[in-house]
């Protein structure tokens, strides 16, 4: 990067830098709603239209235990939002400790996502049923992952002395994308373990 | 406004009217012959929008004409023109004329829509299983024969097969031809499916076209009025010999063509000439290869009745 | 938190130089440049193609090049000229243009800029490598449609096609990011004193395309990975053969698709309504409800996708619907076009290049409307639907209304962003040639569909040959016309007169730094007080600068 032929930008004028960098989050975060809208879309259509939706030998998806993982998956928002709160006041190890425990609750919630995958009779290849289920799961997985990413990412940045001296836009990014991440979640798992 | 102002513009409204009712009659030459009844419709409708599209368009461009020809600054004039930001009356007028328009427009082409009761698919929400099926059927309920000389319940099914790169029709009593053979002024209900990828079933003549969707066999109705042969050709991208997979339509009178139906039943099936085919034979035999890897055209068909004639 | 503060800006910076276009700048004005430049490239390339296919269409065998070379010839010229040229060439324009008109000194995100600009080039790699695979290009056509898209005869993994999905995965996500930048930086960057109703209509423009990018991209991608995930990995999304449904295939596909050629038409209409206010010296007619019917289209737009579908497996209550909406679009388009004729009518005309590029892409857009009402109604679509009347169609909006548009823009804002007048002579060449190449390029498509000549073939029967020798040459000539236009640009940037701040005396805030702008673009962020388009009426825009 050729940085002497970049501007510097100072805090004139270009306003409010933070506040610009949290508006442009939430807009991204609306837009990648629209890609699992439209899966979600795909699956309801799939679902209502195709005879023999489910692959021979499936009667139907366990509900039990993905109903533990949702629920550590939602309670674990409540979590971050403890932590956001204690760094907020300025309580570094309270920060710390919340966010660990989000953290450990976002893995669980992998673990328990990988231990299902395992256990089903039915692939990724088995017809409409398997694929749409098998995307959209993934894909929240992969955001989960990208979630419990940055939580590690932020976690391991409150060790850098002054890291919080121009906002904490990087905590309350990591946030909003967790309760984005559980709400996805929730929509979810009313269509493909609740519908069925 | 002045008067003089206003006679003007209604003089250039009358001579653009004009012209474009006489573009609306020249619309209908642009089209092939009308040879199926839900021709005369679109044609219509067709014929009806160039009126008010020639309008429009002559209005608009008339005006900003004009203006280039006789509105320029002077050589030296570096002054503005007249600070004229708006006008309410103008800008309600164009706005709600055009939703007038569009509403009538709307409403004109859902009637000749429900005239043409050509079928297609059906309400998507509760569809037969895909494999083996019974074919999805009208809306029957709701729409309105044209009344020519055509008996509600169509007079001839035929099925219709489409594959990479031919079409296949087969009649009743299991006589297959690769020309489609039609009685005149009967109302023909085709049976369509298609062995692979999304094909195109489009008969320009007749202005009707209907895509096939693999694993889901579609009805199609439409009356022909009109003796003679057109073509039929795939309308949907279907991959490297898309443009050579066409068939010839032949409208014959119901005595011809019962007589032609017997015909064709008496003769064995014989491999029926396929472009596609062809040239894909042509291209493998060639020593060096300079093509790209291609889908292989399904075998020239079996049918009983074909033309001998050489098709594009 | 922090207020906005309002200092001159005194910075050393290094001048610019052609090698600062080759590096990662994050100055909006170096990113805009390098869009326009890539993008013209691949204008250049795609339109290679399209002579190469006008060639084989001048007779009706197919004769010039093998049947899966022009298939692949048509797909990537589609895929090439909207994601290589429309949609950066604009994107472009916008990063030039928008910080400048809200009194901004750069993008929200600069370096997020420069990272969505560099996507480009490696979207355009991708492609035209393609064409180096064991299977060659994709050859599906720019939609792509399965089952057609999924045959893959070549049985590679690493086929055209899937790098085709790659290349346009990588192309959403370029552009989300600049939708991103472009919102944040239009809701929160404006000068004090810009509200809304003072903002000018290009920035309505952008915005409102923007929005769509956000909320209509991701329905494309997530149809895109399930068709790459079909042909990679065997699941049954789209194959009918394995359970799967191609019509979901087509909903993904237009639910963006179709709203993307607003997204490529509104800023273009945000030209015209820059432009002609210049060269007519009046205000822009009906400034706000133009502005808003900017918002209007965005919204009416995600409500008319399935009008592309209107002869595929869709029934009949769902193409009654979506004709209805589809006609609606035509409402707030008229306005726009009315206000423009209004804005010229009684004006002082100058007829320079930009205001004849903007003029003929006015007329050649209402022609387009016109056809594309008539395709809006159903009977009418059922015969002439993938025909070469919607060839026509489309070609007279990309070409004759959004090319031409771009072009109306360069040659407009070329003496601010170079600091160089263009020579007017050639542009005036380079116009009627465009003009009359377009005319006769793309006209005589409208009589070939209405009689029945399908698109996307490499041979047609004999009948159709007349208007396709007419198309031919005037394709082109088409193809020429570019020409004066690059021995301008090119022979100006260099050696082009010195271009004053404000050659064409207009008002808008772009004009009241010098040609080209200071990197940091205003020494003081302006402060605006009236509306734009002020002709006529002698009020300084601002308050501090003029």
């Amino acid at each position: 990067m050729d940085t002497s032929l970049n501007p510097p930008h100072t805090t004139e004028a270009t306003h409010d830098e933070a506040g610009n960098s949290m508006f442009g989050f939430i807009v991204f975060l609306i837009s990648e709603s629209v890609i699992f809208l439209s899966f979600f879309a795909g699956y309801i259509g799939y679902k209502l239209m195709t005879p023999n939706w489910l692959p021979p030998g499936v009667e139907g998806l366990e509900v039990r235990d993905p109903a533990i993982n949702t629920v550590i998956l939602v309670s674990s928002s409540f979590v971050i939002y403890i932590a956001e709160r204690y760094l907020h006041s300025k309580n570094l190890w309270g920060f710390r400790f919340f966010l660990l425990a989000t953290i450990l609750m976002g893995t669980y919630f992998l673990y328990g996502q990988a231990v299902e995958w395992q256990s089903l009779k039915f692939g990724f290849t088995s017809g409409v049923f398997g694929g749409t289920f098998y995307l959209l799961t993934g894909f929240h997985g992969l955001h989960v992952f990208t979630g419990v990413f940055l939580q590690t990412t932020m976690l391991l940045r409150s060790f850098i002395p002054g890291n919080y001296d121009s906002g904490e836009f990087g905590v309350e990014a990591t946030g909003l994308f967790w309760h984005f991440v559980d709400v996805i979640w929730i929509i979810l798992f009313v269509l493909i373990y609740v519908w069925q | 406004m002045k008067l003089w102002n206003i006679l003007l513009l209604i003089a250039v409204a009358l001579g653009l009217t004009a012209v474009s009712l006489w573009m609306g009659q020249q619309a209908y030459s642009w089209f092939p012959p009308q040879a199926s009844a839900e021709s005369k419709l679109i044609d219509g409708l067709f014929s009806f929008l160039t009126v008010l599209g020639t309008f429009i368009f002559l209005g608009v461009t008339g005006t900003l004409l004009y203006s280039v020809l006789f509105q320029q600054a002077a050589k030296y004039d570096m002054s503005d023109g007249p600070p004229i930001e708006g006008n309410i009356t103008l800008e309600v007028v164009w706005t709600v004329i055009p939703i007038l328009l569009v509403v009538w427009i709307a409403t004109y082409s859902y009637n000749v829509y429900q005239q043409m009761a050509i079928t297609g698919p059906m309400e998507m929400s509760h569809m037969h299983s895909m494999a083996s099926a019974a074919p999805l059927d009208a809306e029957d309920a709701m729409t309105n024969p044209i009344v020519l000389e055509t008996s509600p319940e169509p007079a001839e099914k035929i099925e219709v097969f489409a594959k990479q790169w031919s079409w296949v029709f087969r009649y009743p009593e299991n006589i297959t031809s690769s020309e489609l053979h039609l009685p005149n002024n009967r109302r023909i209900r085709l049976l369509m499916q298609s062995a692979d990828v999304i094909h195109g079933f489009y008969i320009p003549a007749f202005r009707l076209k209907q895509d096939i969707i693999p694993q889901q066999p579609i009805n199609f109705e439409f009356t022909p009025i009109r003796l003679g042969t057109y073509r039929l050709t795939d309308s949907q991208y279907s991959g490297t010999y898309f443009a050579t997979m066409s068939a010839n339509v032949v409208v014959q009178d119901p005595e011809d063509y019962q007589k032609w139906l017997v015909d064709a039943a008496s003769r064995k099936p014989t491999v029926a000439s396929n472009q596609a085919a062809a040239e894909y034979f042509r291209e493998s035999k060639k020593p060096i290869k300079t093509s790209w890897p291609t889908v292989v055209p399904v075998e020239a068909p079996l049918v009983n009745y074909h033309s001998e004639q050489d098709k594009r | 938190m922090t207020n906005i503060v309002i200092e001159p800006i005194h910075h050393e910076h290094p001048p610019t130089t052609w090698r600062t276009y080759f590096t990662f700048s994050t100055d909006h004005k170096v990113i805009g440049i390098q869009y326009l430049v890539t993008a013209f490239v691949f204008l250049m390339l795609g339109g290679i193609f399209a002579m190469i296919m006008r060639g084989e269409l001048i007779t009706p065998e197919s004769d010039l090049v093998d049947r899966n070379v022009y298939n692949a010839l048509f797909t990537m010229h589609g895929t090439i000229m909207l994601f290589g040229w429309t949609f950066p060439a604009l994107a472009g324009l916008a990063n030039y243009l928008v910080p400048l008109m809200i009194g901004a000194r750069d993008m929200a995100f600069p370096r997020l800029n420069a990272a969505a600009f560099w996507m480009v080039p490696v979207v355009g790699i991708l492609l035209m490598g393609s064409f180096l695979l064991p299977g060659g290009p994709a050859q599906a056509g720019w939609w792509s449609y399965p089952p057609v898209s999924l045959q893959n005869p070549s049985h590679e993994l690493i086929s055209g096609q899937s790098v085709w999905l790659v290349a346009v995965a990588i192309s959403g996500v370029s552009s989300i990011m600049g939708a991103v930048n472009f919102v944040t930086t239009i809701i929160r960057m404006r000068a004090p004193g810009m509200t809304p109703f003072k903002t000018p209509v290009f920035v309505w423009a952008v915005f409102s395309a923007q929005i769509i990018q956000l909320f209509g991209l991701p329905a494309l991608t997530a149809g895109a990975v399930m068709l790459l995930l079909d042909l990679t990995a065997g699941t049954a999304f789209f194959d009918p053969a394995k359970g799967g449904n191609p019509i979901f295939y087509q909903h993904f596909f237009w639910f963006y698709s179709h709203p993307a050629v607003y997204v490529i038409a509104l800023p273009v209409f945000g030209i015209f309504s820059e432009l002609l206010p210049v060269y007519a010296r009046k205000p822009l007619f009906g400034y706000r409800i133009v502005a808003v019917s900017s918002l209007m289209i965005s919204a009416l737009s995600a409500l008319v996708w399935v009008h592309h579908m209107f002869a595929s497996g869709t029934p009949g209550w769902m193409r009654m619907f979506f004709m209805a909406t589809t006609m609606c679009v035509a409402v707030p388009t008229g306005i726009k076009v009315f206000a423009w004729v209004a804005t010229v009518w009684g004006g002082k005309l100058r007829l320079d290049t930009p205001m004849l590029f903007a003029l003929s892409g006015v007329v050649m857009f209402v022609f387009a409307g016109i056809t594309g009402i008539m395709l809006g109604a159903v009977p009418i679509d059922i015969h002439v639907n993938n025909t070469y009347f919607v060839v026509g169609h489309f070609h007279y909006i990309l070409y004759g209304t959004v090319t031409m548009g771009i072009y109306a823009a360069i040659y407009h804002w070329f003496p601010k962003m170079t600091g160089r007048m263009y020579s007017e002579g050639l542009g005036k060449l380079h116009f009627v040639l465009a003009f009359i190449g377009t005319n006769l390029n793309f006209l005589p498509m409208h009589p070939l569909g209405l009689q029945g000549m399908l698109r996307r073939v490499s041979s047609y029967a004999p009948e159709y040959a007349f208007w396709n020798v007419i198309a031919s040459l005037g394709g082109f000539l088409l193809g020429m016309s570019t020409l004066p236009f690059i021995l301008n640009i090119v022979g100006s940037w260099v050696q082009g007169n010195k271009a004053p701040a404000n050659p064409w005396r207009a008002i808008g805030l772009e004009w009241l730094v010098s040609s080209p702008p200071p990197v940091e673009n205003f020494d003081e962020i302006p402060i605006v007080i009236s509306e734009p388009y002020g002709y006529g009426k002698s009020e300084p825009l601002t308050s501090n600068l003029g």
